[in-house]
């Protein structure tokens, strides 16, 4: 080999050393979990930006729909079309900017730590549920995976708030007012609250995964009725749920299988509440995609309102955001709706909203959840609901509800998930 | 002048409620200290089956209630800091009983001393106030001092150990008034400690000075029995029965509210996981519970019973006193007056119960039982044999008996599948029936064929099932009821009703009792045989 020769094969050797080494940090880097995921990238936010120019700020009526109509679901277009059905002559919405959530530190430190290890056992369980927390998978490839990614958004963990709302029946327009006080704890899965991942298994020898506190301020006969429902890391467990009716004066067991009644005659059921509220291993799960519609994420509730017997709120806040969009199925032959589809937010995996089906394969019902970041007490900012509607197509009813007096990442003893609160907070 | 008074104030707060915040719930003032709540309800039952043969001689309508009642709510938060917490709570309730004023023979059937204890809530002078008592919260402490009223069941229509208050019967039944509004309040001191013992024990305790016997419907109501045959001179009230004299007698028996007359009960609730039979987790929910209290009817006073021949009409004997008051009844002579002393005396026995709730995962339902040991229940004694009927024989003397009382409840949710067809759809059901099923047993330990008891003479077992269904339509603005009891004896009832929530404030029920019994003198139910009814309730609620 001539000296040039030589040079060459080092030059070679030096190159292939030179792309190695460049080449290392990224072969590690796939390992690492990409996480907080955003909505969009910057090409894409580009082009939002872009479309923005147009629609920010802009009141998009009935009149208007059809200019936007590539951006809303179904359902919403579907209302929206024909407000006279929801108790108005019109319904509008106002549309804002895209704002990327700021997720807690909390969120991505937990899931850095434990995404990388995560995966789907016995096609639907994942592994290692109730010790580890965090998102499981920033980047899902499945349904399950998504399924599982909204089960383990904890919101801030601890939270507190008050739900006000009404039933209304749109043709008759009459209302009904509902409300409650609610205090909501995951015991495992935290991201936020010490003790973190969980609550230590020697304070929590039932192994509840989360547990849910409710006291009734409305109607007048359900004032002081509270309600206390336990979800286990068992998921094979059924979740308990114990009522102490203010009106009966007793503390009653109540069979689970009654989540499908609506709540408090709302349009929605047990079932509904955050979205989903119980195990995802009770569903099958279909991943359909992606699709940027207008959802509202940064709702303050000033600008919502609504006429008396009207079942859908005008004024809602409405921002493009590319959700993942979940085709979901029940295990249970008899379920209630044939299917449901839900909208879950790419960064912090909470569902946006969704569309219910009835048996028959028809569209019946939307649930339309809109958010809004709140301070937590650790300083961060935590996305929870502001305001809801769940809206009937078939019976033209609504039940409109708004939330406040937030208190995320708070404390609750956790004695007050215990039976003996039920009466306690009540009389 | 009183019943206008009493309108004038249900005019006053419904004009409050009209002008106060129009929210369809309780409203608030002094800073959210004081929180406020009532409701004004008219009541009105329309009998459907009177005896024909003797409705003429006691009433002019088919109106066997037409009672106007309000009530008013007040929870005072007088302290609230991470120690400590103390709030005032209040019930009270006012009504008016109008039939009496509308029908001139139903009127003159009730007894007249105790016409106006019925028309009016002034039974005692407390009557107005269901419940009035402070709820102090210190740690794992909560003591509560007042008049209250304490729910110790777990079953529906069925009161096994719920014994701590009892019931005013006189206007309606279970189930058609509310619970808390048919009990009759006590004064006490109550306490609770929640332990962070195992099985989450929450220990309670109870000193009741106060007893309160249970009011059964009055003679001459609508709900109790027929007055004694009237007289033959017009405009004049009927003479009282049998009934309506040993209830004034009893009224007169009541044991003064004083520590000599001292109640006590105590009771362990927990919260315990257990594995049966299979490796299902049960979580159970159960009660131990332990009352010591009066009888809530009493016996008699040997020391004035009397001679039990029908010769004696020593109206300063029990017996005697009965036999002077038939005798004036069917001859029209004059009415004997009650002596000083008491006839009657409420002897104290002791409760021990329990009871237990879990969801079974594999019925997909709760089931809820309870259990309770009466002993040395107080009874009054009479000859087993002849064909008088039990309540009309001479009383002999005294005695106890033990007595067991279960009941156990099945609630499942039943789904509807054609409810939630697409053409059913407009109804707005939530496609499920709340169902309950239940049995209840009683058994009297001991000879029984020498206690003498009105209803169910002789009989030393009971046994019953009950059924009870709701749905919700209309998004649940609309809930049918229906309930029925069967006892083996061949006696029971069915009420079917429908309740009507349109918005905020008003609400309205409807429905229909139906009332069957081989043998009316099988039990108080039983009694209520004839006594079939529409009922309605019209109620404004803030």
């Amino acid at each position: 080999m001539d000296m040039k020769g030589k040079r060459n094969s080092v030059s070679a050797g030096l190159l292939v050393l030179i792309i190695l080494a460049l080449s290392f940090p990224v072969l590690c880097q796939a390992g690492e979990v990409m996480y907080p995921t955003f909505s969009y990238n910057d090409q894409e936010l580009a082009k939002v930006r872009e479309w923005e120019k147009t629609w920010v700020g802009k009141k998009v009526t009935t009149a208007t729909i059809d200019q936007v109509k590539d951006f809303l679901s179904e359902a919403v277009y579907k209302a929206m079309k024909d407000p006279k059905n929801f108790g108005a002559d019109s319904l509008w919405f106002e549309v804002v900017p895209y704002q990327p959530y700021t997720v807690t530190k909390g969120m991505i430190e937990a899931t850095k730590k434990y995404a990388p290890d995560s995966k789907i056992i016995n096609q639907d369980v994942l592994d290692k549920f109730g010790d580890v927390a965090g998102i499981p998978f920033p980047q899902p490839k499945t349904g399950t995976e998504m399924a599982w990614n909204m089960d383990s958004n904890t919101r801030g963990d601890v939270h507190t708030c008050k739900n006000e709302g009404e039933v209304v029946d749109c043709r008759t327009r009459l209302e009904r007012h509902a409300g409650h006080l609610r205090w909501d704890t995951f015991w495992m899965g935290r991201t936020d609250v010490a003790p973190i991942p969980k609550i230590p298994d020697e304070r929590n020898n039932r192994g509840i995964f989360h547990s849910f506190f409710q006291r009734h301020i409305a109607p007048v006969d359900f004032v002081d009725t509270t309600m206390l429902e336990i979800r286990y890391k068992d998921f094979s467990r059924e979740e308990d749920l114990w009522v102490y009716t203010a009106m009966f004066r007793r503390i009653r067991r109540y069979a689970t299988s009654q989540r499908t009644d609506t709540i408090d005659g709302t349009d929605m059921i047990y079932d509904d509440h955050d979205g989903w509220y119980t195990s995802p291993t009770r569903n099958t799960y279909k991943a359909i995609g992606r699709a940027d519609l207008l959802v509202s994420r940064h709702e303050d509730q000033k600008s919502l309102q609504r006429a008396s017997g009207q079942g859908f709120w005008n004024g809602v806040k409405r921002e493009r955001v590319n959700n993942w969009v979940v085709e979901v199925v029940s295990k249970d032959k008899d379920y209630i709706y044939s299917k449901q589809i839900w909208y879950l937010d790419p960064e912090t995996w909470q569902m946006n909203f969704k569309i219910m089906y009835n048996r028959q394969g028809e569209l019946w019902k939307t649930y339309e959840m809109f958010y809004d970041e709140y301070p937590t007490v650790q300083g961060q900012k935590a996305a929870y609901m502001s305001a809801e509607h769940t809206i009937d197509f078939i019976r033209h009813h609504g039940s409109p509800s708004q939330y406040t007096n937030h208190v995320i990442g708070g404390t609750v003893p956790l004695e007050q998930y215990q039976t003996s609160a039920l009466k306690e907070k009540s009389y | 002048m009183k019943k206008k008074i009493f309108f004038g104030v249900i005019f006053i707060l419904i004009a409050a409620g009209a002008v106060l915040p129009r929210q369809g719930f309780a409203f608030y003032l002094f800073g959210d200290k004081l929180r406020v709540k009532g409701s004004v309800y008219e009541f009105a039952i329309y009998g459907t089956n009177f005896d024909q043969s003797v409705k003429p001689a006691y009433r002019s309508t088919n109106l066997g209630l037409m009672k106007t009642k309000a009530t008013l709510e007040l929870l005072y938060k007088a302290v609230d800091n991470p120690c400590d917490t103390l709030n005032f709570f209040g019930f009270f309730k006012y009504y008016y009983e109008a039939t009496p004023d509308i029908d001139d023979r139903y009127r003159k059937s009730i007894y007249k001393p105790a016409l106006k204890n019925f028309k009016m809530c002034n039974y005692y002078p407390d009557e107005w106030i269901n419940e009035l008592y402070s709820d102090w919260y210190h740690g794992p402490w909560n003591i509560r001092a007042g008049k209250q009223i304490v729910f110790w069941s777990e079953v529906e229509l069925i009161r096994t150990i719920d014994q701590v208050n009892q019931l005013d019967l006189r206007y309606s039944t279970p189930g058609i008034d509310p619970w808390d509004e048919i009990k009759m309040g006590l004064w006490m001191l109550r306490g609770f400690y929640n332990s962070q013992l195992p099985g989450q024990l929450v220990f309670e305790g109870m000193i009741i000075p106060d007893f309160r016997p249970v009011r059964t419907p009055i003679e001459g109501s609508f709900w109790g029995d027929p007055a004694g045959p009237p007289y033959k001179l017009q405009n004049k009230p009927h003479p009282p029965g049998q009934f309506a004299v040993v209830d004034e007698m009893w009224r007169a028996s009541k044991p003064a509210v004083n520590l000599g007359h001292t109640s006590f009960a105590a009771r362990i609730r927990g919260n315990s996981e257990v594995k049966f039979f299979t490796n299902t987790t049960y979580l159970l929910d159960w009660t131990l519970s332990y009352l010591y209290a009066p009888n809530n009817t009493p016996i008699a006073r040997k020391k004035y019973l009397g001679s039990a021949a029908s010769t004696n009409f020593n109206t300063d004997t029990m017996n005697g006193f009965m036999n002077a008051n038939a005798f004036s009844r069917v001859l029209g002579g004059t009415q004997p007056t009650l002596p000083d002393h008491r006839f009657w005396d409420y002897r104290f026995m002791h409760f021990i119960g329990g009871s237990l709730q879990t969801f079974v995962p594999q019925l997909k339902g709760v089931v809820r039982g309870e259990l309770l040991y009466e002993i040395n229940h107080p009874e009054i004694t009479a000859d087993p044999g002849g064909t008088t009927p039990s309540y009309s024989k001479a009383i002999t003397g005294n005695a106890t008996r033990n007595i067991v009382n279960a009941g156990l409840t099945y609630d499942v949710p039943i789904k509807a599948d054609w409810l939630r067809a697409r053409s059913m759809q407009w109804l707005g059901a939530n496609g499920v029936f709340d169902s309950s099923f239940g049995y209840f047993g009683q058994w009297r330990l001991g000879d029984v064929q020498n206690i003498r008891r009105t209803f169910g003479y002789q009989q030393k077992v009971q046994t019953g099932f009950t059924f009870t269904s709701r749905t919700g339509l209309n998004n649940n603005a609309l809930t049918p009821v229906f309930r029925a009891l069967y006892n083996t004896r061949k006696w029971g009832y069915t009420v079917v009703a429908l309740a009507y929530s349109p918005g905020a404030h008003w609400r309205y029920e409807t429905g229909y009792m139906w009332f069957f019994a081989h043998n009316v003198w099988d039990a108080d139910t039983a009694h209520a045989k004839g006594k079939d009814n529409i009922y309605l309730k019209v109620g404004y609620e803030f």
